[in-house]
């Protein structure tokens, strides 16, 4: 290990994929009490509380691994004080576990869900951040400590590199766009308008930053290319994920009880979002083909650019079917919903966290030339099952909006008939995603030590 | 271009699209409370009773949260408050194969939750959900007096008719081979208690004897 400070990003990651495995196995929980709605002692909003809040958590945390590796290498330094990550490591895990204690509390008796201070004590009751206040307050801390660290580490050598400080610069918006989502209002108007500033300034915002940036660290250091083109396109794509994102939260306000001018400025910021992420995946492709020289770590290459394409078409491309208000009136929570939550958080997210780690992790581990063939099987395992699972669950959102929006059937008839095979299929697909995050929980362990003989 | 200006054009332009993004917010801000009747003590309570047994872990509300169970923007529109009520107590009660679990709610939560949902469905949604537009193409028209009052009491609220409707209540495809008693339905259309115990129907008791002789009529020809 060339510096200490990388083992910290080594406890991030796999924290990481172990909670990756948890939300996996919830979710397929979740999946069979679309079936069976009493599969299981936990209910299903407990079920799915769980399955959305350890997907967010171990993104986060990947998040945090991942940048605690590049300011080390970028800055060419440890990190300002080693100590402090360690700290803000266990204290983030600390946290996470007791909002997890609090959450199955609540789900197995709601009245313990008192009201404290005017805010609940267990669960805050609204959807991804359902952490309660003193959570938040404590997730905020961790978040400071991590910055401090970060920024700290750059000020030490002063190299302000291109990716260090889009980087840095996304990880900062995402703390404040925190602060949105902490605090009451008596109108459900409001508190949606403020929940979608956090939820979308976060996806759709922060961290496609975050993303951009990793993409460049990447392609850098599997490729070799030049940063000072790489610093370039990727301003080019963060100014136009900010440019179209921060007023496409628009297409969140169209029917919330929020005026009608925001049907204008939604439908037509929004619209334009898939550009950026087009430009992303035609960087990725532009810079493997210019590379001669021949690339050691496929699997990192191959994560990364399938990263890139996978970010394009579940956000850009599941995205932009639905988000014009003519269109949107009629699907808007519906499963087309859902179908793109997860293509979306699959291809621009979770392969970016996966990528880093097989970009990264042979080298802290110092072995460049790792076994990379769980790494493609995983990689495959996963991948095939999340398009059939929105294959299947875009087929039930379809079915959905046709029957119960334009013909006026019950929610609950289309849900429990006409939609049964869906839900018995997203189970089985589930089942087949299952197996390669478990391929990646065994890697994680292994990639990069060299056999023992 | 070069790197600079790229970095430039970045960061003033992330910048001014906030800005607007912050205009616009405190535009909104202003026209909200025209857009919603007043939040009443009792509609702050619901609300936070929606909070504490996390609601929209398994609903929607103006279409945003779970899709495990239908949205409840307009939950009041077209169900009575007293059924709303005894559903939310327990909804097993009312229907035994519900997928909503008792959740320990008491009548005050229940009141409270209902002056909630009763404000949800009176703000100014820019009309959504949306109308089905399908289905008053293919609703036929009412064969009869009886058929009329079914569609004219909104009786597919609760129930189905050959697919048609909602599930809160038995489905009446053949209900008259079940219950080819006329005065059966007359008295359960009066007070469905009085022959259904803790019936969680409402009582039709605005109909006059013709009407319910009529309405029940069209019942049992259903089979
Ligand atoms: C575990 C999931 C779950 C939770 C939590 C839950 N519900 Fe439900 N709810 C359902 C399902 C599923 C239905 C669909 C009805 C059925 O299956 O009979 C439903 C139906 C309803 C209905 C009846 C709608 C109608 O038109 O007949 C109301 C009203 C309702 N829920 C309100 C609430 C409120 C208020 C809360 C919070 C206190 C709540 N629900 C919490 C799952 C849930
Ligand atoms: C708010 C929901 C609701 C509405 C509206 C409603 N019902 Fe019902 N209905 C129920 C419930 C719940 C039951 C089951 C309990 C019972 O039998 O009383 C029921 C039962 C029935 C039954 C007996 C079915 C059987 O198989 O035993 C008939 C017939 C019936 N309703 C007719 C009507 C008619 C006609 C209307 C319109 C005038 C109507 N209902 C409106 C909820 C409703
Ligand atoms: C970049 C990553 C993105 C992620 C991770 C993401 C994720 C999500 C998720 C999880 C939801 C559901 C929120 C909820 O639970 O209520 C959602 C909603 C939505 N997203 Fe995205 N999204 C992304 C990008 C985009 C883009 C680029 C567009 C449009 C071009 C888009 C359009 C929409 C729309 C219109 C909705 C609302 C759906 C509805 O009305 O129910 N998203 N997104
Ligand atoms: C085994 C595979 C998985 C299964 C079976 C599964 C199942 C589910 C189910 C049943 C829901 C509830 C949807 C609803 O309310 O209708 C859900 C929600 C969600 N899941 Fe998954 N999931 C899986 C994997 C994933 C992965 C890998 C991600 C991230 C990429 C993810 C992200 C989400 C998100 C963001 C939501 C909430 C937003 C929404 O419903 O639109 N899931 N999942
Ligand atoms: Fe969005």
């Amino acid at each position: 290990m060339k510096y200490q400070s990388h083992q910290i990003a080594l406890n991030f990651y796999t924290t990481s994929v172990l909670l990756f495995l948890v939300q996996v196995l919830v979710g397929i929980i979740a999946a069979l009490q679309f079936i069976w709605p009493d599969f299981f002692i936990l209910n299903f909003n407990t079920i799915r509380t769980l399955h959305i809040n350890s997907l967010v958590v171990w993104l986060l945390m990947g998040m945090m691994g991942a940048t605690y590796y590049v300011v080390t290498e970028e800055s060419e330094t440890e990190l300002w004080s080693v100590p402090l990550g360690h700290l803000q490591f266990w204290a983030t895990v600390i946290a996470v576990g007791a909002v997890v204690v609090g959450y199955i509390v609540m789900g197995l008796n709601p009245q313990a869900n008192t009201e404290v201070f005017g805010t609940r004590l267990l669960n805050e009751g609204r959807e991804y951040i359902e952490a309660p206040r003193w959570a938040d307050i404590l997730i905020v801390i961790s978040v400071l400590l991590f910055l401090l660290n970060s920024f700290m580490t750059v000020m030490k050598t002063r190299k302000f590199t291109a990716v260090q400080g889009v980087l840095l610069g996304g990880l900062t918006f995402l703390a404040l766009m925190y602060l949105p989502g902490m605090f009451y209002t008596k109108s459900m108007v409001k508190d949606q308008f403020w929940w979608w500033w956090v939820v979308h300034l976060w996806v759709e915002g922060s961290w496609e930053l975050i993303a951009a940036a990793l993409l460049a660290f990447m392609l850098h250091k599997l490729l070799g290319t030049d940063v000072k083109v790489l610093a370039k396109w990727m301003y080019i794509e963060v100014g136009l994920v900010l440019f179209t994102g921060i007023l496409g939260l628009g297409h969140h306000y169209y029917w919330i009880g929020t005026p009608e001018y925001w049907l204008w400025v939604g439908g037509i910021f929004s619209s334009l979002e898939p550009i950026p992420l087009l430009l992303m995946v035609w960087d990725a492709f532009r810079t493997t083909r210019e590379t001669r020289v021949p690339v050691q770590n496929r699997i990192g290459l191959y994560l990364t650019v399938a990263h890139a394409i996978f970010n394009f078409v579940g956000a850009g491309l599941w995205g932009v079917i639905h988000t014009l208000p003519q269109v949107n009136k009629w699907t808007h929570g519906t499963q087309i919903t859902t179908a793109h939550g997860h293509l979306a958080f699959y291809g621009a997210y979770v392969l970016l966290i996966v990528a880093m780690i097989y970009v990264t992790v042979p080298s802290i581990r110092g072995d460049k030339e790792f076994n990379q063939s769980r790494g493609f099987q995983s990689f495959w395992w996963m991948t095939i099952s999340m398009v059939f699972i929105v294959i299947t669950i875009t087929g039930a959102g379809m079915v959905q909006t046709y029957m119960e929006r334009l013909l006026g059937l019950d929610y609950v008839t289309v849900k429990a008939t006409y939609n049964l095979w869906f839900w018995i299929f997203r189970a089985i697909f589930g089942a087949g995603f299952l197996v390669g995050v478990l391929m990646l929980a065994a890697d994680i362990f292994s990639i990069g030590k060299r056999p023992a003989s | 271009m070069s790197t600079n200006a790229a970095k430039n054009l970045f960061i003033y332009g992330s910048l001014l699209c906030f800005v607007v993004l912050v205009i616009l917010t405190i535009d909104t801000m202003g026209k909200l409370d025209k857009r919603a009747p007043e939040i009443t003590e009792e509609v702050n309570a619901g609300k936070k009773v929606w909070h504490k047994y996390d609601c929209i872990g398994c609903h929607t509300i103006f279409g945003n949260g779970s899709y495990f169970a239908p949205d409840m923007t307009k939950a009041t529109e077209r169900k009575p408050k007293e059924y709303l009520k005894k559903f939310l107590l327990d909804p097993r009660v009312i229907k035994a194969d519900s997928a909503m679990p008792k959740l320990g709610l008491n009548e005050q939560e229940a009141d409270d939750l209902i002056a909630f949902l009763d404000w949800t469905s009176k703000v100014d949604t820019n009309d959504w959900p949306p109308k089905p537009i399908l289905a008053s193409a293919i609703a036929g028209k009412a064969a009869s007096a009886g058929q009329a009052l079914f569609q004219k009491h909104d009786c597919s609220a609760c129930h189905q008719i050959q697919g048609i409707g909602g599930a809160a209540g038995p489905d009446l495809t053949q209900v008259g081979a079940r219950r080819p008693d006329i005065d059966w339905h007359i008295r359960h259309l009066k007070d469905p208690s009085s022959v259904v115990r803790d019936s969680a129907m409402p009582a039709f008791t605005d109909m006059n004897d013709e009407e319910l002789k009529a309405l029940a009529e069209f019942l049992i020809t259903l089979k």
